[in-house]
């Protein structure tokens, strides 16, 4: 029986820091078998929750990435069209034999609608992710990403798949999930997702990380960074995401300036070396300025 | 505890969030799953199954601090239930109590319900339009002018009441938003104009999409053709056609920012704020009588932050008075040059002049750039005329000239602007379509869903209000 504690461990062994909220909906979306969706900012460690899930689970990961356009053809299933054109082309002989014992056309049309389901088996099926991840004999992790990138239709696609983990072929009829994978479906919030969606899923918002755990996510991360360096950063990061930047820092550029600091052995963090590496936290032109005029005022 | 949780979800419905009978049946499971170990813990694991939206959880807070600052968390050995029913009991005296409270609180006519309790405030609302005199039945002069412009507010039914009946836990929660009526907006305000606006862009985007297949045809696209049909052995059953490079709608938006305007303005803002980053291209700019662009701040800053930037007149003097005259000039000398395409301009003002020049000639001007123009104000037709109000000078340069008066009225307006704007690009054969089912829908569906929203009665937005030049 696994516990919260038991999933804020195993997800540490995944590299991933998790606080009481994220701890609990994993707990609960394995015990329950319910989606769970996750929104946020960007950067705070969506995709990287469900990395870090299916690594530390040992659950193959599956991922969707949604975009505009997608349909079912792309996240679902898709029938091979090409193998059953070559199928009937090699074929041709054993269906010319198969059917020249009919008497008259209507009789070959018969025989042949007979044998129609051949050509719509599971022979013939591609899998895409979805269905990929249902019919997978292991349990496994579907990452269904920036489901906000996607259309209307989509989203109603993925309610079925979502409430009962089945997909319903019209020549097949409806497959159900061999193991129901846990899902994790993540969005930056361009776009409301709608209500019936929502319902289906545990409701996940992760913002920025507290002060404590940010420390950790970099120490985990990059062990061989001192630990007073990385505190005076993120305490610096924390300032710079209240001064109301078009691109506020997040988790990841933080990792990213981690990255950057230990790459060039700094010990102190002084307003030249926010100067030199300001690319890294921030992404705009206004904001860079913001930023070094800052680390000025804080760091002198 | 299933009573527990389908009270708190009951209250979670009073406050305006939406909970499913599922959600709450997930609710109750997680609580099963995980146990009631702590305040904390419990409190996130209703969050995690009964809210769905970031926006909700200020709210959800709230009601849970409310409803369950009388619970303590015990370890489970002590009988669960027997506590709960207890406290269950408890709150219902609570309840009761709160309950007598109803009438003490609200505004609207309070001794009359006290002596007889059985009439409902829209009766008595009924009883009371019945002494008025009917606006429309007279030509206007100046006393009934007047009343005309208080209809509105006594039109509107006491809609609180009805809900503090049903529970009094939001009286407390509702006192806060009803007694100050301040530059900013409360979170109800701001999602209420999510939800308008979201709503707005689902017709819109229906009818677009209906409409992008034809618009998009172009000639055929040999090598995608080919590439589709890849698999199909060449054979081309589906065809790629090139598309056509489809237009953004472009907007420029004026908007008043004077006092006598301001309650108006203040939602046009929203509405801006909230459309920003939805669709369009949209060019703002407020005056008074200076005039600025805000473009850039609306997309960046907070709308709290701006409507008390612009209330402190950093931007432009608001103590100034308006004047329709100088801002056009100012406007043609410094944006009109570069405005790119041809956007559709929507003025929102009064038109009152305060007795200055009207240089109405630039508008002229600026019709010859616009694709479409618009003029909004808050003003019943019948005063155009009068004061210093130039309506129908400018009136006459601009396409149509609409009355606004209520959110969804605005809405309504800026809906129909754009379906227009994209309507002007269409294919001709959806052009047709359109017209049809805009004249198929003047009478129900177009506004369905903003009249039954804002509680019965007549539309404030008669046909008398609209015009056409």
């Amino acid at each position: 029986m696994i516990t919260e504690q038991g999933v804020k461990d195993f997800l540490r062994s995944g590299g991933y820091i998790a606080d009481d909220a994220i701890a609990t909906a994993v707990f609960l979306a394995l015990q329950m078998e319910k989606p769970i969706l996750i929104e946020g900012p960007p950067g705070v460690g969506k995709t990287g929750l469900a990395k870090a899930l299916s690594s530390a689970l040992d659950f193959p990961l599956v991922r969707l990435q949604c975009y505009e356009g997608i349909d079912e053809g792309k996240a679902l299933y898709d029938w091979e069209y090409g193998k059953q054109l070559l199928y009937t082309q090699l074929l041709r002989t054993q269906l010319d034999n198969y059917l020249s014992v009919s008497a008259d056309l209507k009789e070959a049309v018969e025989r042949l609608s007979a044998e129609e389901s051949l050509f719509f088996s599971k022979n013939f099926l591609v899998q895409r992710p979805i269905l990929r991840s249902f019919l997978s004999e292991k349990r496994s992790l579907l990452l269904i990403d920036e489901i906000d990138r996607s259309d209307d239709e989509f989203e109603a696609l993925l309610l079925e798949c979502l409430s009962d983990f089945q997909v319903s072929i019209p020549e097949l009829g409806v497959i159900e999930a061999k193991r129901k994978p846990l899902t994790i479906l993540t969005s930056n919030g361009t776009r409301m997702i709608s209500d019936a969606l929502r319902r289906r899923c545990l409701y996940l918002y992760i913002g920025y990380p507290e002060l404590e755990r940010e420390v950790a996510i970099v120490r985990i991360k990059f062990p061989d960074l001192c630990e007073t360096l990385a505190h005076r950063m993120v305490e610096f990061l924390r300032k710079v995401r209240d001064l109301n930047l078009r691109k506020p820092p997040s988790v990841s550029e933080t990792l990213d300036w981690a990255q950057v600091l230990s790459i060039l052995k700094t010990t102190q963090l002084t307003p030249e070396v926010v100067a030199n590496t300001v690319g890294v936290i921030a992404k705009h032109q206004t904001d860079l300025q913001k930023v070094t005029e800052l680390a000025v005022q804080e760091l002198s | 505890m299933e009573r527990i949780i389908a009270r708190f979800v009951a209250a979670l419905r009073e406050s305006g969030i939406r909970v499913s009978p599922g959600e709450s049946l997930d609710a109750v499971q997680a609580l099963a799953l995980c146990g009631m170990e702590g305040r904390r813990s419990s409190r996130q694991l209703l969050r995690l199954t009964l809210v769905k939206n970031a926006n909700d959880f200020p709210v959800f807070n709230e009601v849970f601090n409310h409803f369950f600052n009388r619970f303590q968390f015990v370890d489970p050995e002590i009988d669960m239930s027997g506590l709960m029913d207890a406290a269950v009991i408890n709150m219902e005296g609570e309840f009761n109590y709160l309950n007598q409270q109803q009438g003490d609180d609200h505004d609207e006519p309070g001794p009359l319900l006290k002596l007889d309790s059985d009439i409902n405030p829209e009766d008595l609302q009924e009883l009371k339009s019945l002494t008025e005199i009917d606006p429309d039945d007279s030509d206007g002069n100046e006393i009934v002018v007047q009343m005309k412009g208080y209809r509105g507010k006594a039109k509107k039914a006491p809609r609180p009441t009805r809900r503090y009946t049903q529970n009094p836990l939001t009286i407390e929660l509702n006192k806060g938003n009803s007694t100050e009526r301040g530059i900013t907006f409360s979170p109800e305000e701001q999602a209420a104009m999510q939800d308008v606006v979201s709503r707005m862009m689902l017709r819109l985007r229906k009818d677009m999409r209906r409409m992008k297949n034809n618009q998009n045809r172009g000639k055929l696209h040999v090598i995608k053709t080919i590439q589709k049909n890849y698999r199909n052995d060449m054979v081309p059953f589906q065809v790629a056609l090139r598309r056509k490079r489809r237009e953004k709608p472009r907007l420029v938006v004026l908007c008043d920012v004077s006092f006598s305007v301001s309650h108006a303005s203040r939602f046009m803002l929203l509405l801006l704020h909230t459309l920003h980053n939805q669709l369009l291209d949209v060019r703002s700019f407020i005056f008074n009588r200076d005039v600025a662009e805000i473009t850039e701040m609306l997309a960046n800053m907070p709308v709290n932050d701006l409507m008390e930037t612009i209330d402190k007149g950093d931007i432009i003097d608001l103590d100034e008075n308006s004047s329709f005259g100088q801002v056009f000039l100012k406007f043609k000398k410094n944006y009109l040059e570069n405005l790119r395409g041809r956007p559709a301009f929507i003025i929102l003002g009064d038109a009152r002049n305060n007795y200055d020049e009207a240089n109405d000639w630039v508008l002229d001007e600026i019709r010859e750039k616009a694709r479409y123009m618009l003029w909004l104000t808050p003003e019943e037709r019948d005063t155009w005329s009068r004061g210093d109000c130039l309506m129908d000078t400018y009136g006459s340069y601009c396409d149509k000239v609409e009355v606004v008066k209520t959110v969804d009225d605005l809405s309504l307006v800026v809906e129909d602007l754009l379906r227009d704007i994209y309507a002007d690009q269409a294919h001709p054969l959806d052009k047709k379509r359109l017209r049809e089912a805009k004249a198929a829908e003047t009478y129900d569906s177009k506004d369905y869903y903003t009249r039954g929203k804002s509680g019965g009665g007549e539309p404030v937005f008669d046909s008398a209000g609209r015009s056409h030049w």
